[in-house]
Order: structure tokens, then C-alpha cells, then sequence
């Protein structure tokens, strides 16, 4: 396979799950997924090639903007395409594609953790990791230490 | 009532603290018999909260926070958040520093391979092979000290460039080390692959296939000893791998053997491009004229090939001294799935074998965040900055005598 073509082929389709699409880099192409497509477009990058899934980055642009960010980064060679999904900020639930990819699943389990995005079965509201993998088993529910307004716990864990 | 024992099955809790292993994880093993049919595994004890700091923190600071991660791979973070935040401000880094940055990485690949191979041997009862690769690791870990003045966090990066140049003198050192160290890892190579007890241990076990490193998303040389060619610095070469080239290293008989020769293989190749850079470094400086204090708003991703494997960090800034994120995703994390796949239908007794053929880093995995206590309460674990440098300040006074010399 050409090094180029993995971002080539991404870009060359007119993909109806991509609300835009950004070429930041040489080896980089960022699409915005609509609401609900995930599982379409983690279906359709990974068919292109065999690209793998290097990571999921969790973020908070900030309380005011009422969203959490989850990037899913896919890579073949030197290049990188990264399908970013917009949550909810109150509701921040996706499915999980762990069942496509079974090594995202310490990666939702870790993002679950940290920025509170609750990974769901496909289809259904049931949560898919039901214990902790990262953070202290006497950590208190619904407290998110990689969201902004976090600043520390007041009392001792 | 034999019957019975062999189709009872007990669950075995192994951890976090337990003698396979000097950093802390807990797995808890199914058994029947003394096969394993199941395995679970609770990392997170060593989080300290790098993410999260790394907001609070400016571009320069977050450098030394960053090194920090690891005590074996330090370079390999800080090059990584070197390279994004270099992107980010547009500057090009000099070729000179950027060949030492190769130097460093690749001393930096020897000292965590030969470390690995120490610890390998000894949780296969070789404690002979154990304590002779630890006797001459020293020999990097003194390389890396003439050269940076430290033996593990060796600050070589400074943002934009490198902290300080490569003296004929200090090459001199280095050659001297690596033909040492050269003529030791092939005596090792040929007793790993012809001691007829340690092959018992490694070879056949801990079978991976492509596919399964694949499926798993294994990374380095994990992955590479199954056969998966991945390596970034062929693949994205970073730094000075464009001019100092690497060789990729690949095995495909997926088991611990294989793993073990992948790590010796690419000692090896460490030793020759090292040997590469120092007779043909570029000259010229080793820092660029200016580096912004201020960062333009973006996203970047860098990705460098660490000893254990790919080594991501993402970083975005909204403009400004600081981050507003900086996400790291180590090799450990990619790994540490197929421990719990390769462990299922071996004998319990090879569990640990099979863990440490991953190489796994704890302190690479674990930073999330866990926090004690109030900051201002005396004797809790947490203590605030100037809290740690008061206590440094009092430290170093304490050992100085009225003649200004260091007590010993």
C-alpha cells in the first residue's frame, strides 16, 4: 500500500456520516462525525486499510461550551485520521466499538474514568465496563478529575 | 476425588505488590488444575496525576513533569512533547541537536532493553544471566551520565533543542562503552537461544500470532517478534532517523524466544547507529535562536517509537504559556490486553514470564490522578510546591557544614 493512501482514500469519499472534514497536516485528516454515525465511520476508516487504533483522547473544551470531545485516532504508517464525535456535556454516552476493535477497550475504560463518558452497548443504554481499571477504588462516583471544573477533592478520597 | 480437583476452579489474586514484578499491578487468575482458563487485570496504583497537571503548568515546566512519566523511557516523553510542541511553535530544530536527541534515544533503548532482559531472566529463575546484564547495563547508565550528568532523568531536551553538545571526549566514552557492550549482547544472544533450561521457559510459551497482535493492538517489539512490521522510526521517522536510519527488526514465531531475540537484535542495532551518528554529526548549534514562551492555539500529534513501542502524546493549545490538554497513551496500555489473552491455557507457573515479555511499565501507564488529603495540613502525603521546596532548601542546609562543603 502507497504510505499516502490510507489519508488519500479517506479523503477521496464523500462520506454522509462527515459534518467537515480538515486536513491539519501532511500525514493528518480530521472529520467531524455527525450525531449517532460513530459506528459507521469507525466501520468505514477501518475498512479502508489496515490501519489501527493508536488511542482516544478525551477532552473538555470548557464548561461554558457545554460539550466533552472524544477523538478516536486511527494509524497507517507515518499518517493519522482522526474521527472526532461531540458529546453531550449532562449526557456524555457513545457506543463502544470494542466489540469491532477489542483493543479500544482499555482505552474507553480509561476515558470512562477520567472524563466521565459512559460507554454504552450498541443499540441500548447498558454500560458496557462495570468496575474500575485506573483510578482508586475509593475515588467518589460522578467526580471526573480531566474535566475543567475539576480543581481537587476537598475532602480525602 | 481426583476428578474433582481437576475440574475445580479456584481464582488466584497476584498483587499489586508481589515478587514477579517491582512495580505494582493486581490480576486475579482462574485456574483449573494448573492451567490458566481466565485472567483479569486493576492497574492504576501508581497514578499521580501528570494529565491533569500538565494544565496548570507552562510550556517549559510541563517538560520536566513530562520526563518524569518514566524513570527508564524519560527521553522518549520528552522528545515526544518536545517534537509536538516544536510543531506548535514552528520552529525547526538544528540537525546537531537533533542527532543527539538520536544519541540519547538510542543509549536510552539499550539501558531499558538490558534492564528488561535482567528482570526477564531473573522471573525465569536465571538469576546468573540476571545479575551479568545488570553488571554491565552499568556501562550505558555511566555513558549516560558523562554525557548529561544523570543516570536516568537526563534533561537532554530543552524545547526547541538540547540541553548540552557531544564532546570528542565524551564520544571517545561512549565508543568505548559500546564495544564492550557489543562484544556482551551477543555472549547473550547465544546463551538465550541455546541454554537448554532457559529455553524451557520461552520458548513455544507465551504464542501470539500476527493476528492476535493485531486484533490486540500490540505495539514494539511485542508486537514485532509476532511478525507485525511497525516500527515509527522507519515508518514516521522522527528527530534524526531520516539521516541515521534504523533497521526493523522482525520475528515471526510470536513466542517469548522470539521477544527476547527482537530486544537482543535491536541492542544491536542500537550499538551500530549510534556508532553512525557521533562519525558523521552534523555540526552547528544545538538550540534554535528563539523559542516562543507563547503558543499559537492548535492541535498536533506526535508520535515517537519508544522502548516498549509507539509512544502517542496529542496536545492542544487554546493559545497562551500553557496547554489546555495533553494526552499521552503509552506502549504499556496497547500491551497489557494480550498479558491476560496469552495467559489463558498456560501453566500458572509461566504467568510471570509471560508478563514481563511485554516489558510493562506501570509508571508509563498509570497517571491519571489520585489526590490525599488538604494541601495545607503538615505530614499529609500531598505537599504543595513551595511545601517541596522548602524542604529542599532545608535539605541541602542541613548537609552543608559552616565551610560551605557537603557533608557525607
Amino acid at each position: 500500500m502507497n504510505p499516502q493512501s490510507f489519508l488519500e482514500l479517506i479523503e477521496s469519499n464523500q462520506y454522509e456520516w462527515a459534518n467537515t472534514t480538515n486536513r491539519p497536516g501532511q500525514n493528518r485528516f480530521d472529520i467531524d462525525v455527525a450525531d449517532g454515525r460513530l459506528l459507521d465511520a469507525v466501520a468505514a476508516v477501518t475498512g479502508l486499510c489496515d490501519c489501527y487504533l493508536v488511542a482516544i483522547t478525551g477532552l473538555d473544551p470548557g464548561v461554558e461550551s457545554g460539550q466533552l470531545w472524544v477523538l478516536y485516532h486511527f494509524a497507517h504508517r507515518a499518517e493519522v485520521a482522526t474521527l472526532r464525535i461531540i458529546l453531550p456535556r449532562e449526557m456524555p454516552i457513545v457506543p463502544t466499538i470494542s466489540h469491532r476493535l477489542p483493543s479500544a477497550s482499555i482505552f474507553e475504560q480509561e476515558l470512562g474514568e477520567v472524563l466521565g463518558v459512559l460507554f454504552v452497548e450498541p443499540g441500548t443504554d447498558d454500560p458496557v465496563y462495570h468496575s474500575r481499571l485506573f483510578i482508586a477504588d475509593d475515588w467518589p462516583e460522578d467526580v471526573y478529575p480531566l474535566r475543567k471544573d475539576f480543581h481537587g477533592l476537598s475532602e480525602p478520597a | 476425588m481426583t476428578t474433582t480437583q481437576a475440574t475445580e476452579r479456584f481464582i488466584i489474586p497476584i498483587g499489586p505488590q508481589h515478587p514477579a514484578l517491582k512495580e505494582p499491578g493486581h490480576f486475579e487468575f482462574s485456574v483449573e488444575g494448573e492451567i490458566v482458563t481466565n485472567a483479569t487485570v486493576r492497574l492504576g496504583y501508581a497514578h499521580r496525576g501528570i494529565e491533569k497537571g500538565t494544565e496548570s503548568r507552562n510550556w517549559t515546566q510541563n517538560m520536566y513533569l513530562l520526563e518524569r512519566i518514566c524513570g527508564i523511557c524519560s527521553h522518549i516523553h520528552s522528545t515526544a512533547y518536545a517534537i509536538g510542541v516544536e510543531q506548535l511553535a514552528e520552529v525547526e530544530v538544528p540537525p546537531r541537536a537533533q542527532a543527539i536527541r538520536e544519541i540519547v534515544a538510542e543509549l536510552e533503548r539499550i539501558h531499558s532493553h538490558m534492564l528488561w532482559l535482567g528482570v526477564a531472566a531473573h522471573d525465569a529463575g536465571f538469576d546468573t544471566l540476571f545479575m551479568y546484564t545488570w553488571r554491565d547495563r552499568e556501562t550505558v547508565m555511566d555513558i549516560l551520565e558523562a554525557l548529561s550528568g544523570n543516570r536516568v532523568h537526563y534533561s537532554a531536551n530543552v524545547l526547541g533543542g538540547v540541553k548540552f553538545n557531544l564532546t570528542e571526549e565524551t564520544a571517545e566514552t561512549i565508543l568505548k562503552g559500546l564495544e564492550f557492550l557489543e562484544e556482551r549482547t551477543h555472549h547473550y544472544r547465544r546463551v538465550v537461544e541455546n541454554d537448554a533450561f532457559f529455553l524451557k521457559r520461552t520458548r513455544g510459551v507465551g504464542m501470539m500470532t500476527r493476528e492476535d497482535a493485531l486484533r490486540l493492538g500490540v505495539v514494539g517489539p511485542t508486537a514485532r517478534a509476532s511478525g507485525v512490521d511497525r516500527d515509527l522510526r522507519n515508518d514516521a521517522p522522527y528527530i534524526a532517523y531520516n539521516e541515521f536510519p534504523v533497521q526493523l527488526i522482525t520475528l515471526t514465531t510470536g513466542d517469548l524466544e522470539a521477544r527476547f531475540l527482537v530486544r537482543i537484535d535491536e541492542l544491536l542495532d542500537c550499538y551500530r547507529v549510534i556508532k553512525e551518528i557521533i562519525a558523521k554529526l552534523p555540526d552547528g548549534p544545538l538550540t534554535v535562536a528563539r523559542m516562543p514562551r507563547k503558543l499559537k492555539a492548535g492541535e498536533v500529534i506526535s508520535r515517537v517509537e519508544a522502548p516498549r513501542g509507539e509512544l502517542f502524546y496529542y496536545i492542544r493549545s487554546t493559545g497562551g504559556e500553557s496547554p489546555d490538554r495533553i494526552k499521552v497513551r503509552t506502549p504499556t496500555l496497547c500491551n497489557m490486553g494480550s498479558v491476560v489473552t496469552q495467559a489463558v491455557g498456560h501453566n500458572l507457573a509461566d504467568v510471570p514470564m509471560i508478563l514481563v515479555g511485554i516489558d510493562p511499565c506501570f509508571s508509563c501507564n498509570d497517571r491519571a490522578i489520585r489526590i490525599e488529603g488538604s494541601i495545607n495540613r503538615r505530614h499529609d502525603h500531598l505537599w504543595s510546591w513551595s511545601d517541596l521546596r522548602q524542604y529542599g532548601i532545608d535539605f541541602y542546609r542541613r548537609q552543608l557544614d559552616y565551610s560551605g562543603e557537603i557533608n557525607t
